[in-house]
């Protein structure tokens, strides 16, 4: 696992098929560019995600999770990402008692946004990096 | 398990950046999968043939091809396993091209990457049941919001090959832009006569019904049975429809956004659309001076339209030569960026009015100041390197197209997404231009992007055609990916009948137990997330599924 850590941060993400996959999908014929470490899981709406995915990727070594939907009101199952913000912000919060609330992400993207995409993806990769880099010094 | 996996080069695509070889070689170790190989294009014949061959003589049981995303090519494979006797829904298809190669250039990391991605793929598959696609039928009627050339069309094709149409449209009159234009380039027809045509011969057909001054309010279902509200003034009128042709149009671009061009303050600036609709600029010498200015409202950062609006070059030529017709010893000047006059025929139209004697300046125009004398117009040009300042009698702004605002309310509606420009998205710019992510859903003409009047016809038969295809058939399979509960271990809390969106979650106060109303659930997976005891789960994505693929996702390989 050591090996591995040093090519930089592991993230796993969860995309909803009509928008963020979408849009990731689009990044990829766009032949836009984001880190390898970055790694995507479909499904079929951002609500499916159970906060029991988010602590098993964290337990089973990802420096980061992202989950990601269409944005308020955009929902192809009307409201799914309303329950998914709900759900996010609690978990967060128990994050935040273990000052890991910096691994966990939310964000909307729809499918025409690949370039948002990236960005969300790329800062949040470049930001786990840094943190990372900065414990190694200490 | 017996696992089979299929790893496709996609020509240069995939093999560029991913070592396939070591890959499948990798996969060969792995307990359970039987055959792992590698193959220039899978989704070929001889690419197709190697799938069979292999699921017959090993007997496989899993399928996993990892090649371009799920949503191509994706009937192809379900069909493939289903002629070979295996469920359709024991496939996985793992996309290491949009995900992998096409998005990293260091070929160990991204190696790495698509054996992770195929591992979670294949972990994920390990869990696989067999489904059933649902089968549903199919309501013969289609929907088609909006009246112009390209909606017209949509449901003059759909209402002659025996589909209900309920055409919507907003405006009092059918015909949309379209009917205003004057002369049609290169026909020289006159756009009312073109779509009277389609409105007289729609009008004529019984299995037509048209609101006018209308709009499309509910909308709810899926593909088959769509349930439309449409409401006419005071109103509502419930319809079920098959499929869906959104042809909502463009709105003209408004030159008034762009104060430096004095637009609406001076009869002498006009637009190629005010010109076209009849309205007459102001009395002219014999020995006019006229300006005409291109790109605008396209092709403008400032602004935040960066597209091409395709049509506005020829219109721009268009009125230059008729000013020419009219005026022979005029001046006409026409400043661009580049003339893009791309329809067939448009390059030696272009020249023919050069000849003309219009010339052309390259450098837009900066800004336009309205005198006593004339009209001045301020600008660079690009070509020589310096500025310029000239007068004119009158100034054309050939205008480009602009999505309709209404565009946004409409993709809440029917849940179809719009690009950054406000246009509505195809579900793949070149293998599937017609249709929009949702099933039964297609969309034409200028709703899409800025469109000629050639190309929103064909657009908007194009799109008929294919939802034709699809009402035809008289049904249509359902993912059965669907919730299910399990009795044994539901508590009877109601948490998921409390989330459930669809209400499709009803509670048996009988058996304290909550069961699934197959045919109103959507397959968000909302309630599997929701219980607390794990008895709901969503078929086709279960925990375990998710589980194990976040599991080989970060898998030392």
């Amino acid at each position: 696992m050591e090996e591995n850590r040093d090519k930089g941060p592991e993230i796993v993400g969860f995309a909803c098929s009509y928008c963020t996959f979408k849009a990731s999908e689009m990044a990829g014929s766009l032949r836009m560019k984001y880190p390898e470490g970055i790694r995507v899981i479909q499904v079929p709406c951002s609500s499916r995600v159970d906060p029991a995915f988010v602590i098993k990727a964290i337990l089973e070594g990802a420096d980061g999770v992202f989950v990601a939907g269409c944005h308020p009101g955009d929902c192809h199952f009307i409201k799914g990402n309303f329950f998914t913000r709900r759900k996010i912000a609690a978990l967060k919060e128990m994050f935040k008692a273990f000052s890991m609330d910096g691994r966990l992400k939310l964000f909307w993207v729809s499918a025409a946004e690949a370039r948002r995409f990236v960005d969300k993806v790329t800062t949040m990769y470049k930001e786990l990096k840094e943190e990372r880099d900065a414990g190694k010094k200490n | 398990m017996r696992a089979g996996i299929f790893i496709c080069h996609c020509g240069h695509n995939i093999k560029h950046t991913v070592d396939v070889r070591r890959v499948s070689e990798y996969f060969r170790k792995i307990p359970g999968v039987i055959v792992s190989t590698d193959y220039a294009f899978v989704c070929s014949e001889p690419g197709q043939d190697i799938i069979v061959e292999s699921i017959k003589r090993y007997n496989l049981d899993r399928v996993v091809i990892a090649s371009c995303t799920p949503s191509l090519h994706g009937d192809l494979f379900k069909d493939l396993l289903k002629k070979s006797g295996v469920n359709p829904f024991l496939l996985r298809r793992v996309s290491i091209r949009e995900h992998c190669s096409w998005v990293g250039d260091d070929v160990e990391l991204n190696t790495e990457k698509a054996k992770r991605l195929i591992l979670a793929g294949l972990y994920s598959a390990s869990h696989y049941i067999p489904l059933e696609e649902k089968m549903v039928e199919v309501e013969k009627s289609a929907l088609v919001i909006g009246g112009g050339v390209s909606g017209l069309s949509a449901a003059l094709f759909l209402a002659r090959m025996g589909i209900k149409v309920y055409l919507v449209e907003k405006e009092a009159e059918l015909g949309g832009h379209v009917r205003f234009l004057g002369n049609i380039w290169p026909s020289g027809r006159k756009g009312r006569d073109i779509v009277g045509e389609m409105i007289e011969e729609l009008k004529g057909l019984t299995n037509v019904e048209i609101f006018t001054e209308a709009e499309v309010t509910g909308f709810e279902g899926f593909f088959g049975n769509y349930g439309v509200t449409i409401r006419q003034s005071d109103r509502e009128r419930k319809v079920i429809a098959g499929g869906v042709v959104v042809a909502s149009g463009f709105v003209p671009f408004d030159p008034a956004i762009k104060p430096e061009l004095n637009y609406g303050k001076d009869q002498r600036i006009v637009t190629t659309f005010d010109l076209e609709r009849g309205i007459e600029p102001p009395d002219l010498p014999d020995r006019p001076r006229v300006a005409i200015l291109h790109c605008v409202g396209s092709r403008d950062e400032a602004i935040g339209k960066s597209y091409c609006s395709r049509v506005c070059c020829v219109n721009a030529l268009k009125v230059a030569e008729t000013i020419k017709g009219r005026y022979p010893d005029s001046y006409v000047e026409s400043f661009y960026m580049d003339v893009r006059a791309h329809p067939r025929g448009g390059e030696e139209y272009f020249e023919a009015v050069q000849e003309r004697g219009v010339l052309f300046t390259r450098g837009n125009v900066g800004e336009i100041v309205p005198s006593e004398s004339g009209v001045i117009l301020r600008g660079e040009d690009t070509l020589f390197g310096e500025v310029y300042e000239r007068e004119f009698d009158l100034v054309i702004l050939s205008i480009g197209m602009a999505s309709s605002p209404g565009n946004r309310t409409l993709a809440q509606l029917l849940k179809i997404t719009l690009d950054k420009d406000g246009f509505f998205l195809e579900a793949h710019i070149k293998l599937r231009p017609y249709d929009t992510a949702v099933k039964g859903i297609f969309i034409a003409g200028s709703c899409s992007g800025p469109k000629d009047t050639e190309e929103s016809i064909n657009h908007g038969r194009a799109s008929a055609l294919k939802l034709f295809g699809m009402l035809n058939l008289g049904y249509a399979f359902v993912d059965p990916f669907i919730s299910w509960v399990d009795p044994k271990r539901c508590s009877g809390c109601r948490q998921c009948e409390e989330a459930c969106i669809a209400k499709a979650i009803k509670f048996d106060e009988a058996k304290r137990v909550v069961k699934v109303e197959e045919a109103a659930c959507m397959g968000c997976g909302l309630c599997n997330a929701t219980c607390p005891s794990s008895a709901i789960t969503l078929k086709g994505y279960m925990d375990s599924f998710i589980g194990d693929e976040i599991s080989g996702l970060l898998e030392v390989v």
